[in-house]
């Protein structure tokens, strides 16, 4: 039976680097008929032919090039980590891109990202696609880990206009988290006050929501959760929202994965 | 799958009651959705046909909080029957589902006995209902649901207004495995006139987020379902096949075309394939492609000592699932 012509695909992986002792950075060979995809958009990977894990997982496109797709993959449970031990050559299933909202292109003066965790990949591909289609706007990184190795510098270096790092353990760039990093800085002044984009830890997210809500005129985030078809059907991955004054469920998978931060009802998703 | 022996008859179409499908492969209720997001992925006009999400007559936003929970093999959902409603459904996504060529059999689930009337009633006015599949047990929701498909008596009661009301369509009713004597549940189906029964809903489970030392659901309780099941499934099959004379739809962990032979040897009439299609939604179509290539296999006939008493109703089955009364 053939699956060609549909965005489900078997493929193979092109490489697999280790970039820290959690994260890999994999490229899959992009299969024919694999669209274009933006950012904040995902692939979701079969990383078992049997049935432990189940379910197939969501990471985020980090890149797209004629020939690969790349994706970060942080190892926290037994799916990243069958995913990440994968060598070059071997095969797998994935399906994408996926997501039914992107980041928009930004205008104005300046953008800025806080990253964190997971949420890495997708910042990434923003600055490159947008520095790919010539838009100028200023882009501000904000990154944190929990050590120096983990801030993965290497990877992003040439990406972004400005980048600011935060390590819990005070390893490299400001000691503590990094949405204290961020209201630190405009407190001095000098960032861009229109865009925030936020991806990670819902954790994180919730503090910039908190924090720094109403220092940026709009925050876009895209958000995370446990997803069964990632294609809108199964309704599993919905989180709460509130839309004209009503309370209704949003699917991640379609409706997201980017969402306004105004949209979520933060009080109902604890 | 080599030993499996087949019959002879490459005829692989299923009736129930007076509805004909081309095969006996079916997408379980819920996990597609009402099949639309699906369309690129799976080739909806091959299959025998496709059960929509449970629709109920008021829009239902389902459960909040976590609704899905991996386990080995398996997967815990609470998604609470989210829906769109009688009225947007059979307004807008019915004639969207029919242009695409798939061949329908429509889930519906109510709260009580005055919501499934309504429910049942406007069902009644619509024409071309060819099949209706009642969740009498669902795990997930407050009312309703389960606490049906657990008494016989209100089974019946439920199968028999809609085959009153509902004289053109064929009626399943969808039974739950956590009771314990589904076969007496089957049979009480079939004597109120149920055209087919489907087996199993999903079996209740529950986990705990150590993190926060808290039930991972907010209804603390769900539904599980995926290869986990599927020995629990297969036989209910096994009994259900057993006691009714009408046609049996075998679900629960359908994971592989091997997986499928089981059924049908089992006693199945058809199958249908939910959590798989997650990670494997080519799944169905190759079942059939081994369907018409090899037939349905026979159903297994010998019966050996102990296994034989489940002959009578299925009174000798020891399926104790989770005491019914506890739920929702
Ligand atoms: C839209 C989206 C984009 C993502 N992008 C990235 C990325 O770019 N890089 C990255 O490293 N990670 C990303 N993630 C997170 C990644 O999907 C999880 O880390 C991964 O699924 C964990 O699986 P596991 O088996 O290793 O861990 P587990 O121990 O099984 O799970 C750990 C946690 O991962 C999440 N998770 C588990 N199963 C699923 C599932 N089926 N769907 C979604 N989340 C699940 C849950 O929050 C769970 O608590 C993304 C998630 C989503 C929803
Ligand atoms: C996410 C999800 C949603 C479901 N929704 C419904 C539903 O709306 N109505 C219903 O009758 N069954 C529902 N089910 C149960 C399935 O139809 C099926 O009976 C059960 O999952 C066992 O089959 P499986 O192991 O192949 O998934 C749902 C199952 C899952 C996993």
């Amino acid at each position: 039976m053939s699956l060609m012509n549909r965005p489900y695909f078997r493929t193979r992986i092109a490489e697999n680097t280790r970039l820290s002792p959690s994260a890999c950075k994999i490229v899959f060979e992009r299969p024919e008929g694999f669209a274009d995809a933006f950012p904040g958009q995902f692939i979701s990977i079969r990383v078992s032919e049997v049935t432990v894990p189940l379910l197939r997982r969501p990471f985020g496109i980090m890149d797209l090039s004629s020939t690969g797709i790349s994706a970060l993959i942080k190892v926290i449970g037994p799916g990243s980590s069958i995913l990440a031990a994968k060598r070059a050559g071997e095969e797998v299933e994935i399906a994408g891109p996926l997501g039914g909202v992107p980041f928009d292109r930004p205008g104005g003066e300046g953008v800025v990202f806080v990253a964190g965790g997971t949420g890495l990949g997708p910042v990434i591909f923003c600055a490159r696609s947008w520095k790919r289609e010539n838009i100028s706007c200023k882009t501000h990184l904000f990154i944190g880990a929990q050590t120096k190795e983990e801030l993965l510098d290497g990877l992003y270096r040439d990406d972004f206009s400005f980048i600011y790092s935060a390590t819990i353990d005070g390893s490299a760039g400001y000691k503590g988290n990094i949405v204290e990093l961020l209201e630190k800085e405009i407190d001095k002044g000098g960032i861009p006050s229109e865009l925030l984009y936020s991806c990670g830890p819902k954790a994180m997210v919730r503090a910039l929501v908190d924090r720094t809500g109403s220092k940026f005129k709009n925050h876009y985030t895209s958000l995370e959760s446990v997803m069964g078809c990632s294609l809108g059907a199964c309704r599993g991955c919905t989180v709460p929202a509130i839309e004209d004054g009503k309370k209704v469920m949003r699917s991640v998978c379609l409706e997201g994965t980017v969402f306004n931060s105004e949209a979520i009802d933060w009080e109902e998703w604890k | 799958m080599g030993g499996v022996e087949v019959t002879d008859n490459k005829d692989i179409r299923l009736n129930i009651g007076r509805s004909v499908f081309e095969n006996p492969v079916f997408l379980a209720s819920g996990p597609a959705g009402y099949g639309l997001e699906y369309i690129n992925y799976i080739d909806m006009r091959k299959l025998g046909g496709v059960v929509t999400k449970t629709i109920s007559f008021e829009p239902r936003a389902g459960n909040p909080g976590v609704r899905l929970q991996e386990t080995p093999s398996g997967l815990l959902n609470s998604i609470g029957l989210e829906n769109v409603g009688a009225e947007l459904f059979f307004r807008e996504k019915m004639a969207l589902l029919a242009s695409a060529g798939i061949k329908l059999v429509i889930s519906l689930a109510a709260e009580d006995w005055d919501d499934y009337r309504r429910l049942i009633g406007y069902v009644a006015e619509r024409d071309n209902i060819e099949i209706v599949e009642l969740n009498l047990s669902c795990p997930n929701v407050e009312r309703g649901g389960m606490a049906v498909g657990t008494d016989p008596d209100l089974l019946g009661k439920y199968v028999r207004l809609a085959k009153e009301l509902l004289p053109e369509t064929d009626i399943l009713a969808k039974l739950t495995p956590n009771v314990r004597d589904i076969g007496g549940l089957a049979l009480a189906a079939e004597e109120a006139g149920a055209d087919g029964i489907t087996a199993i809903n999903t079996i209740v489970g529950m986990d705990i987020d150590l993190s926060s030392s808290k039930p991972v659901f907010k209804r603390v309780r769900a539904g599980l379902s995926g290869p986990a099941i599927r020995p629990v499934a297969l036989d209910a099959v096994w009994k259900i096949s057993r006691t009714v004379k009408i046609p049996v739809i075998g679900v629960g962990g359908i994971s592989s075309v091997d997986d499928a032979l089981k059924f049908f040897m089992a006693g199945a009439a058809g199958i249908q394939i939910g959590t798989a299609i997650f990670y494997d939604p080519g799944l169905p179509e190759r079942i059939i492609e081994r369907l018409e290539t090899g037939g349905i296999p026979s159903r297994i006939e010998y019966l050996t000592g102990k296994t034989e008493r489940i002959e009578d109703g299925g009174k000798a089955g020891d399926n104790s699932g989770a005491g019914c009364r506890e739920q929702g």
